[in-house]
């Protein structure tokens, strides 16, 4: 019996086994896990399969790109990436099955009553939608990996198709499950003074009424670029690991390379993840505006504080992965960039916080004075003739970086609840108000939205220009692939272990926000367990499930590219050393 | 060797001036600014890691290694990081379970009680601990301004929800009302007595008893749209205040809230005025 039969059999077998299991519950009887506690049991399991599932939804989507790449360019190292990455993903796709069923169980087992009261408000989607979703992707994913080697030449179009059908599945699938999912969170706006929030679950709405809920759409799209980002980094990872196990130039050439994409598009689809999160963010503070000091100033204070911690240092680590890739180019050191570039770059997080302050998102000015600043600093580095290396470019970069991630990260007080915040505040950031022309400002001012978007955005635009200069260096010098400073393999595995860590962390936040209550504001979770956990707490448990998703992928990457690696090696195009521009 | 001894005359350099960097945020942030003492720490913290970033930078190249050389060195690594995060998450304040637990009990228990029969019982039994707990706080209470609470209690008159408390007077009434108010987070965006939300979500409330009669601060309550607080517009506009209260408090838990806001009359405080809309 082949994997990808297996695997379906697998996948069909826990979804009857699942029905029955559910099926069989009049009285439900609710089982207890020893030691970690049920919601223990289910966090880590849940937060397991999520882990997969990101990666089987988000490295297809830069695969086809990837293999469409190879295919218009004529550059077999993007067909070879495309294919072992998808052999990797075709391993853990079985990972997330497994996961996934044991996700229903432990949910049945521990949380009978609601998991039932779930299933049924959402029949249509569990029974019907989702498997057969859930049975169309399997199908397919092992129809792409399996055709490769036949569509190829002149039917290499029909696997590219295939490669697109995937992606529309499976994004369908993450946005049919996503409904659920963002229903716990956001079920409806209780009506003022109409029909109330428990009525009208119960009796008037619609499946899509559930469906279409305030949260649905923010979390599609968070999800949907954090699975890109995840992705992106695990290729690091692969490509990381493979560097390690290589045997000789070719191969350490290849897999640099294979690092460099990697980080490159997980870096490039970061980009996008922090406005991607301050949209969802504001979609439940818009919800319940009670969920919103919850997250920021009270019980989950601090693990925003983590979250701020987090995003600096993956924005630290792909930059410093940038300035070691650059390092080796030869004749980086003739690459200068204007110095209004340079004064852009380092006046921006000041610059943006005041005019946000003055004018708060959604206000069209918010827009449109930012993006004319900007352009009117690019226009005169047009026509002034001062510049600056690259090297002290990225040097200012970085501790632009550091200055964004302290701003990002300092808070109204330093207390993990308001309620016990003390009076004198000894742990409060001070006022201090100054009046300017423009705008009043205080020291609290760093504390509020349109400080922390301007840091946002800071970490977004230097890493922005870095890439700028680093494909200028690529143009105009020469790279040789395979001869990195070997610290940017364990820079891979950093960003990819913070990436997994970080998305961890939001998860459960994201579960957090729902408080004493399976459903916000409809179902209580009568369980004693239904109180915030600390952040230290929750860091043990982000690290264990991290930590045993990186065995399970570790040893999918060994197993299957390693012992693969002779056949691989035979395709592997002659890298080193190339011209840094030529295709 | 050259490359090593060029390398320890950045790292001094880098050390020292981030040494240098250190005292003077240090400094600027105690004498200048005036920031609180664990602001001064975050102000050291981040130079030291600016200093690591820019010694990281300048590191020589790590030679390349592999086989159990290298699987050592990548678990090795998993350690340090993982530990790395774990000390973090530890090193930042802690939220205490327990404060929440005694709150979700107090919410959490009633709404049970009332969806499950076999319950009554219990809930019946533990009323009347809590009637003889509660005349006995009344007796204090009472001194200290039960009269009024009687007053407020009398003009809203009484309710029974789902969850209904047991039947309170004066001073008693007061006192559930305050732990309704923590119950529900309400500082979380209001202040009472310099207590509460540091950031500017809700007005501060320590003069509302004077601003407002019973009846509207509980029309406030069960319909926020109704009043405005003014220089609050923004607020207003976005509806910061949940219009929750309605469906998740039962009719006696409100009262109690009322009596609680009406009996805050602190003049020395400014509190916003009330505008009806």
């Amino acid at each position: 019996m082949k994997t990808w039969q297996r695997s379906l059999l697998m996948v069909v077998g826990l979804l009857v086994v699942g029905t029955a299991a559910y099926a069989q519950l009049p009285d439900p009887k609710v089982h207890e896990f020893p030691y970690a506690g049920n919601r223990a049991a289910v966090w880590v399991v849940a937060q397991m399969h999520i882990l997969f599932a990101a990666f089987i939804l988000g490295a297809p989507i830069f695969v086809v790109i990837s293999e469409i790449l190879g295919w218009r360019n004529k550059d077999a190292r993007y067909e070879r990436l495309a294919k072992e990455v998808t052999k990797v993903t075709v391993i853990l796709y079985s990972m997330t099955a497994l996961t996934g069923g044991l996700f229903i169980f432990v949910l049945l087992a521990t949380y009978p009553q609601f998991t039932a009261w779930l299933i049924n408000h959402f029949f249509a989607v569990f029974a019907v939608i989702y498997p057969l979703l859930f049975i169309a992707e399997t199908i397919i994913l092992y129809l792409y990996w399996y055709t490769w080697d036949a569509l190829q030449g002149p039917k290499k179009l029909r696997h590219i198709a295939i490669g697109v059908l995937l992606n529309v599945i499976g994004l369908t699938t993450l946005i049919v499950i996503d409904g659920p999912t963002a229903f716990m969170n956001t079920p409806a706006k209780l009506a003022e003074g109409g029909m109330d929030l428990r009525t009208f679950i119960e009796t008037t709405a619609t499946l899509w009424d559930k469906m279409n809920n305030y949260s649905w759409w923010p979390l599609n799209i968070h999800r949907t670029v954090g699975n890109v980002v995840f992705g992106g980094f695990i290729t690091g990872l692969i490509a990381a690991y493979m560097y390690l196990m290589a045997k000789n130039d070719e191969e350490r050439a290849f897999y640099d390379w294979f690092g460099f994409v990697g980080n490159l598009i997980g870096v490039g689809a970061l980009l996008a993840l922090p406005f991607a999160g301050y949209l969802l963010a504001y979609e439940l503070c818009d919800y319940d505006a009670s969920i919103c000091p919850y997250m920021m100033a009270d019980q989950l204070s601090m693990f925003f504080e983590m979250q701020g911690a987090m995003v600096g240092l993956i924005f630290l680590a792909s930059n410093y992965y940038i300035w070691l890739s650059m390092k080796r180019i030869e004749g980086i050191e003739r690459i200068r960039m204007s110095l209004a570039t340079l004064l852009l770059m380092v006046s921006v997080p000041v610059v943006f916080m005041l005019v946000w302050t003055k004018w708060p998102v959604p206000d069209l000015m918010a827009l449109v004075v930012p993006a004319g600043y900007v352009a009117v600093w690019l226009l005169i580095g047009k026509f002034i003739p001062w510049t600056v290396s690259s090297q002290t470019m990225v040097k200012v970069a970085f501790l632009m970086v550091i200055i964004g991630n302290a701003i990002w990260m300092t808070p109204h007080a330093f207390v993990a609840t308001q309620a016990l915040a003390p009076d004198d505040g000894s742990l409060s950031l001070p006022h201090g108000e100054v009046s300017l022309r423009f705008v009043t400002v205080s020291w609290d001012m760093l504390a509020l939205m349109p400080a922390k978007n301007a840091a946002a955005f800071t970490l977004v635009f230097v890493t922005i220009i870095n890439y700028i200069l680093y494909n200028r260096a690529l143009r105009r010098g020469r790279i040789i692939w395979g001869k990195i400073d070997f610290a940017a393999q364990f820079v891979l595995v950093f960003l990819a272990f913070s990436a997994i860590w970080t998305m961890g962390l939001m998860g459960a936040v994201r579960e957090l926000t729902r408080k004493y209550f399976h459903v916000f504001n409809l179902q209580y979770d009568f369980t004693p367990e239904s109180f915030t956990p600390t952040l230290a707490y929750s860091s043990w448990v982000i690290t264990g499930v991290t930590l045993t998703f990186y065995i399970v992928v570790s040893f999918a990457i060994v197993l299957t590219l390693r012992t693969g690696k002779d056949k691989a090696h035979a395709e592997a195009p002659k890298a080193v050393p190339a011209a840094a521009g030529a295709k | 060797m050259a490359a090593v001894r060029s390398f320890i005359g950045i790292l001094s350099k880098r050390l020292l001036l981030g040494g240098i960097a250190a005292v003077v945020l240090f400094l600027a942030a105690r004498f200048v600014f005036h920031f609180p003492p664990v602001f001064q720490v975050m102000f050291v913290l981040y130079a030291a890691l600016g200093t690591l970033v820019f010694i990281l930078l300048d590191a020589p190249a790590v030679p390349t290694f592999s086989g159990f050389k290298a699987v050592v060195a990548l678990v090795a690594f998993y350690a340090v990081i993982s530990g790395a995060f774990i000390a973090g998450a530890n090193f930042l304040p802690q939220y205490d379970p327990q404060v929440e637990k005694g709150k979700i009990d107090k919410i959490v228990k009633p709404k049970l009680a009332a969806t499950d029969k076999g319950k009554v019982d219990e809930l019946l039994k533990r009323s009347e601990e809590l009637n003889a707990q509660s005349q006995a706080i009344l007796k204090r209470l009472e001194a200290l301004g039960g009269e009024e609470a009687k007053k407020i209690e009398a003009s809203l008159g009484g309710g029974a929800g789902p969850a209904a408390a047991p039947a309170t007077t004066g001073g008693n009434l007061i006192a559930l009302g305050k732990e309704q108010y923590d119950l529900q987070e309400c500082y979380n965006c209001h202040k009472i007595g310099g207590k509460g939300s540091v950031k500017k979500r809700g007005p501060t409330l320590d003069n509302i008893g004077n601003l407002m009669k019973p009846e509207e601060i509980k029309e406030k309550i069960l319909n926020p749209r109704a009043w405005m607080a003014e220089g609050f517009d923004k607020e207003y506009a976005k509806k910061q205040m949940p219009a929750k209260y309605k469906e998740l408090l039962a009719d006696t838990e409100v009262n109690a809230l009322v009596a609680y806001l009406s009996s805050l009359k602190d003049a020395s405080v400014q509190t916003p005025k009330p505008i009806k809309k």
